[in-house]
């Protein structure tokens, strides 16, 4: 696979109200507040995912979730993108409600073999939202074709999803939920099912696209080194039942960041030291 | 390209090989154990094949079974489908149609004859309406339960692009049921050939299934081989037609299978 890029020509055009749009008004910030979340609730396999969970993520940050597996992260997303509605607590965009999935926020998902639509083109996979928005089929094409460019995928515009690898099939994924402009980017563990140098190729270009697109990005992953190089700042969930953001960590280096340096070390032991604590608790109780 | 062509190849081979030695055992057996009225041999049904195919008749009988088997599929198809739709689209329905559903399903077709010379008489209707049983139970089942196990994943991808329930239904439950309905097609189709025999029991006086039940009348055994040989080859060459139709697309969805 290339790591190569066209040089970006896209300009956006202003963001018109869509289809389940929250914010009318420009926000600062996207908070979860007091959040719990129960499944099943008053049944012999009720299950309480999330408890009290708090979350402030600023408009145009990179934040990355970061907890052992089972711990509630993807709830948290699923919140957020408006899937699931809290059973208690509140979450907005600014001062809206979030009440139902929107535009505004689009998911990357990890199972890219279900996540893309098998019978259509990578083109037609990527104009999928903008057809759903009533714009001409010719046009949404181009514009697909344009934002294939952009993640490297302009030569497979004619394949169909099984025609390619697991890294094309994110880059399109990602190509998608760029198309319908998204302000918040909502990525559940996005590259955790790729190699590692797809993997490492497709982090870098994620980070220009997020500085590229101004979005503010929900990264979700149980990988400590990825948090650390991307992420400005990093929540470690406690394990679940009951889970929520036990503690947080500012990242502040510079990109492009690399696992060699010493800072990057040093913050690692730290963050990895916090995931453990859940992790081991999790092995004592088993 | 040319790996998919050498596969075709050997399946070929492999399937004229097959049919030669079933052929090779089927003359033995007639001419060294069994009494030629009973089993004829290959070449007497060769003998009266070729006599059927030279005055027309075998093309005729194949014409008219084409052609119930293919109103009678082609409208179970369609029924099939907008009513395995509205089961999986309305919950109430699907809820209330699935008993309904399993009751019917153990009832052949054959046991609808009587039952639909009373109500179509012994027209073609009746005819028709015999091969629709048949199709139309399996298309409801498949097409219900393609609609009804799209991808959460893929509905949740949707959504967050901004998909409507309606644009969801149109635009990704029906497409995701698409390997279902394909799938309920092929078998159906299976249905449909064995249903067109039990169709032409019905005052019949033309198809395949009439030239097997008149031969049997007439003790004319070579005739009836002529007959089912007739059903399997029409069968098979139908079903590997539309195997290699569907082949294309059912590759898009069955991503694991293919690259296993």
């Amino acid at each position: 696979m290339k790591g190569s890029f066209d040089t970006p020509t896209l300009t956006l055009p202003g963001r018109s109200p869509r289809p389940g749009a929250a914010p009318q008004t420009a926000w600062q910030e996207l908070s979860l507040d007091r959040v719990s979340v129960t499944f099943n609730a008053g049944q012999p396999n009720e299950y309480r995912a999330l408890d009290g969970a708090d979350l402030r993520v600023a408009r145009g940050e990179f934040y990355c979730l970061l907890g052992p597996s089972g711990c509630g992260k993807s709830t948290v997303l699923n919140l957020v993108a408006g899937f699931i509605q809290p059973s208690r607590g509140r979450i907005q965009i600014g001062d809206q409600a979030i009440k139902e999935p929107g535009t505004d926020r689009v998911v990357v998902f990890q199972d890219v073999t279900n996540a893309l639509f098998p019978w259509l083109r990578t083109d037609e996979n990527v104009a999928f939202g903008l057809t759903l928005q009533g714009v001409q089929k010719a046009e949404a094409l181009s514009r697909a074709r344009d934002i294939l460019g952009v993640v490297g995928l302009k030569e497979h515009a004619q394949k169909f999803p099984y025609e390619l690898s697991g890294g094309m099939k994110q880059r399109c994924q990602i190509a998608r939920a760029l198309l319908v402009e998204p302000e918040v980017l909502l990525m559940d563990e996005p590259f955790a099912a790729l190699d590692a140098i797809s993997k490492r190729i497709l982090q870098q270009e994620l980070l220009r696209l997020w500085q590229q697109y101004h979005m503010t990005v929900i990264y979700i992953t149980h990988d400590v080194s990825e948090s650390i190089l991307l992420a400005q700042r990093i929540g470690v969930m406690r394990r679940g039942p009951g889970s929520a953001v036990k503690q947080e960590f500012a990242v502040d280096l510079p990109y492009p960041r690399r696992p060699s340096d010493g800072a990057f070390s040093a913050l690692y032991a730290r963050v990895e030291m916090s995931l453990q604590e859940e992790v081991g608790v999790s092995l004592h109780e088993h | 390209m040319s790996i998919d062509l050498r596969n075709v190849a050997n399946q070929l081979a492999i399937a004229v090989v097959s049919i030669t030695l079933a052929v090779l055992a089927w003359a033995a057996f007639a001419s060294y154990f069994a009494v030629p009225d009973l089993v004829p041999s290959p070449t007497a049904t060769a003998a009266a094949a070729m006599t059927m195919i030279e005055n027309g008749s075998l093309f005729w009988h194949v014409v008219v079974s084409l052609e119930r088997v293919l109103v009678g599929y082609g409208a179970g198809c369609i029924v099939g489908v907008i009513i395995g739709a509205l089961m999986g689209r309305i919950h109430l329905f699907g809820l209330f149609a699935s008993p309904l559903l399993q009751l019917l399903r153990p009832i052949s077709p054959v046991a609808l004859v009587p039952l639909s010379i009373i109500w179509f008489g012994i027209g073609d209707m009746s005819r028709y309406f015999i091969i629709f049983y048949g199709v139309v139970i399996i298309m409801i089942m498949n097409t219900a339960a393609g609609v009804s196990s799209t991808p959460n994943i893929r509905l949740n991808a949707a959504r967050c692009l901004g998909a409507k329930q309606q644009q969801l239904f149109r635009r990704v439950i029906i497409p995701s049921a698409v390997p279902y309905i394909l799938t309920g097609m092929r078998v159906a189709l299976g249905f449909a050939f064995m249903g067109i025999v039990a169709a032409e029991m019905i005052a019949a006086q033309s198809g395949i299934g009439y030239l097997i039940m008149q031969s049997r009348t007439l003790l004319r055994t070579d005739i009836m081989f002529v007959g089912l040989v007739t059903l399997g080859v029409l069968g098979a060459i139908i079903d590997s037609c539309f195997k290699i139709a569907i082949d294309r697309t059912m590759k898009r969805f069955m991503e694991y299978q293919v690259n296993a």
